[in-house]
């Protein structure tokens, strides 16, 4: 589960990112605390923490203090935005400048995007399905 | 924060040989650290000086701002549990524990009865009649129990399987997330403890080779594989750390961050992008400190620095 | 000084080395001993040198003192000092515990007429001429010698190897055969003798007691420097 070329700290903070957008983790729900998270992943907390923070910094998650990490109000749309803006970085940018070299414009994409949703089925959201 | 050990310009010379180099480190409180290297790097000597089981031939140390030497203020705060420990012929586990409960003031009984449920181990039994494994688990009890402000565990899972390892690491996490304190770590099993250790210092022929925070470190380098030509194209210019071909097929790790051109580049290529682990990495590091006379390394330390892993300039 | 008493606990976990063994020894010598005497038929008092085999048992003592609890006494981050007192005290109560049963042993002796066949394994005339106490301080002084020679060794052998213990073993002989030629060269053993007379075994034990303090002055500077 855990990718070896990437900080672990930020795969941390994505998987919470995930449990947050797939609803499982509500908004103004308790996060897991370091601790938890420490133990769950078998990391150090320090690890844990600077992926927290992290978090915190975006306004995804808020400390209460004297209670504990809470998800933010807001932060599904927060991050629903980040990801679909990195969805069209990813995704969306090179698909036009392919479609430009086969002298597809965009209508012609809209119609072929049309044609193969039709045919695809629909699948629920899968989770860990980071390309 | 004030660090918990100071060392400087540390070096140990056995009559042949140069146990310990120039070595100069800071070890700060509260943190998990990995002192990873090859048999023979000089983890333990580096270790036995630390805790004034062994004596420098140069240099100095400071544990809690004094010399360790002789001195039970200090010492009594600390615990080195050594990888070939060796205990009273007549001991059985249960007078080795109880002898430890003497001598450490925060050591915590319950937590040793617990562990050595855990690991299953024959309480009774005469110590020398002991697996290896078995052995193994009388010191990794003494090093968690004790509780001690710094303990240093010497490699202390040889001979233990990978289920009794995994309780090792475990308990090693549990009972630290509830009471922080300094834990030097030395492996050579590098995958196993990476997700554990906050920082990751690499000895290699006695001489320090990197001292830096575990995630700095990771997704320093990359392996790209495929046609040889295409990976020496691809790879000219970099700082390579090693490379293999099978025939028209090249494999090399190469260090630095890849920039989304590079990953471009790579792709565009046809060549294949792994990611390397920390053991990988580090293996790759020492193996090529051993090819290279350290003069002729572009990367040798310089004014006695640790080794850079950034091509950045600093 | 509670860190030095663990040291003494420490040590005892060694209850076959510290206590059985030293009991067995004796008690066996002890045994022999009068089967032995009931068996010669002389009438006269028998004397015999049983009651020495604890002493040289404490001997190897000393040398297990050291090869086997230093290095664990490392581990549980016992400084050098600490375990030298420590196990200086230990000897030192071993010793005392020996002596005290050497002196029972003795007034057993007296009290039966040598086990009832005139055997005598403690009260040797020679050892208790000046009285009770002084036969004890002897014992107890060759006790905690001995104890001391297998300490010293052990610890010159775990600073230094076996070179350094065979050079030092071979000089210290060197040395007494030296002396023992000088004396016999020039003809000295009456006047060695009647020294010896005259020292009796009291003036024996207080140089005894010198010896004993040289011997721990030398295996704790040398403890100092040693390696787990």
């Amino acid at each position: 589960m855990i990718d070896e070329g990437r900080p672990l700290f930020l795969q941390i903070a994505e998987a919470i990112e995930d449990s947050i957008v797939d609803g499982t983790l509500a908004e103004d729900a308790q996060a897991p605390s370091t601790n938890e998270l420490a133990a769950f992943y078998r990391i150090n907390p320090a690890t844990a923490a600077k992926g927290v923070a992290m978090l915190t910094d975006k306004g995804v998650l808020v400390k209460r203090r004297g209670i504990g990490m809470f998800v933010a109000v807001g932060a599904r749309d927060i991050l629903l935005r980040e990801r679909r803006t990195a969805f069209a970085d990813r995704f969306i940018d090179p698909l036009l400048a392919e479609a430009r070299t086969l002298g597809l414009g965009e209508d012609d994409l809209a119609a072929l995007l049309r044609e193969r949703a039709a045919l695809a089925p629909t699948t629920a959201r899968t989770e860990g399905n980071r390309a | 924060m004030t660090a918990v050990i100071e060392v400087s310009n540390l070096a140990k010379r056995y009559r042949e040989k140069l146990a310990l180099d120039n070595v100069s480190l800071s070890i700060q409180p509260d943190t998990i650290y990995g002192l990873l290297g090859r048999n023979g790097a000089g983890k333990t000597t580096l270790m036995s000086i630390l805790t004034a089981q062994n004596f420098a031939t140069s240099g100095d140390v400071r544990v809690f701002g004094e010399n360790p030497y002789e001195n039970a203020h200090v010492l009594s705060r600390v615990c080195f549990v050594r990888e070939s420990q060796k205990y009273p012929d007549d001991a059985a586990p249960i007078h080795a524990l109880r002898a430890a409960r003497l001598f450490f003031p925060n050591w915590d009984q319950q937590l040793a009865d617990r562990l050595a449920d855990e690991f299953q181990l024959p309480m009774k039994r005469r110590i020398k009649k002991l697996s290896r494994g078995q052995l193994s688990a009388v010191g990794v009890i003494i090093g968690l129990a004790s509780r001690a402000e710094v303990t240093f565990f010497d490699e202390p899972y040889l001979g233990l399987d990978a289920v009794a390892r995994q309780i090792f690491y475990d308990r090693l996490l549990e009972d630290y997330v509830e009471h922080p304190r300094t834990i030097i770590l030395s492996s050579h099993l590098i995958d196993e403890v990476a997700n554990l250790i906050e920082r990751v210092i690499v000895i290699d022929d006695g001489r320090i080779l990197l001292d830096e925070d575990t995630d700095a470190v990771r997704g320093r380098a990359s392996t790209v594989v495929g046609d040889a030509a295409a990976v020496d194209a691809w790879t000219a210019g970099r700082e390579i750390l090693h490379r293999e071909a099978l025939g028209r097929v090249a494999s090399a790790t190469v260090l630095g961050r890849l920039t989304p051109e590079d990953r471009a580049g790579i792709v565009d290529a046809g060549l294949d992008l792994a990611p390397v682990s920390l053991q990988q990495l580090i293996v790759r590091l020492t193996q090529r400190s051993g090819d290279d006379a350290p003069a002729a390394s572009p990367l040798a330390e310089s004014h006695g620095e640790p080794l850079s892993l950034t091509k950045e300039v600093r | 000084m509670s860190r030095i008493l663990n040291v003494v606990r420490l040590q005892l976990v060694n209850k076959q080395t510290w206590v059985w063994i030293p009991l067995i020894v004796l008690g066996s010598a002890l045994a022999l001993s009068i089967v032995i005497y009931a068996m010669i038929p002389s009438d006269g008092p028998k004397y015999g040198g049983a009651g020495q085999a604890p002493l040289w048992y404490f001997f190897a003592l000393g040398l297990q003192a050291l090869t086997l609890t230093f290095p664990f006494s490392q581990a549980l981050s016992v400084t050098r000092r600490e375990f030298f007192l420590g196990t200086l005290l230990t000897a030192i109560g071993g010793a005392l515990l020996l002596t005290a049963m050497f002196l029972l042993g003795g007034w057993i002796e007296d009290v039966t007429h040598g086990w009832g066949v005139n055997g005598y394994v403690f009260r040797l005339p020679w050892v208790w001429e000046s009285g009770p106490l002084a036969a004890a301080l002897t014992y107890f002084t060759l006790a905690l010698f001995l104890f001391l020679v297998g300490f010293t060794g052990a610890t010159i052998f775990k600073r230094a190897g076996a070179l350094a213990i065979a050079v030092v073993g071979v000089g210290v002989g060197a040395v007494l055969v030296g002396v023992v030629f000088v004396i016999t060269r020039f003809e000295l053993w009456g006047q060695v003798g009647a020294g010896l007379a005259g020292l009796g075994a009291l003036g024996l034990a207080l140089w005894g007691l010198v010896a004993i303090a040289v011997l721990a002055g030398i295996s704790y500077l040398v403890l100092r420097r040693a390696i787990p």
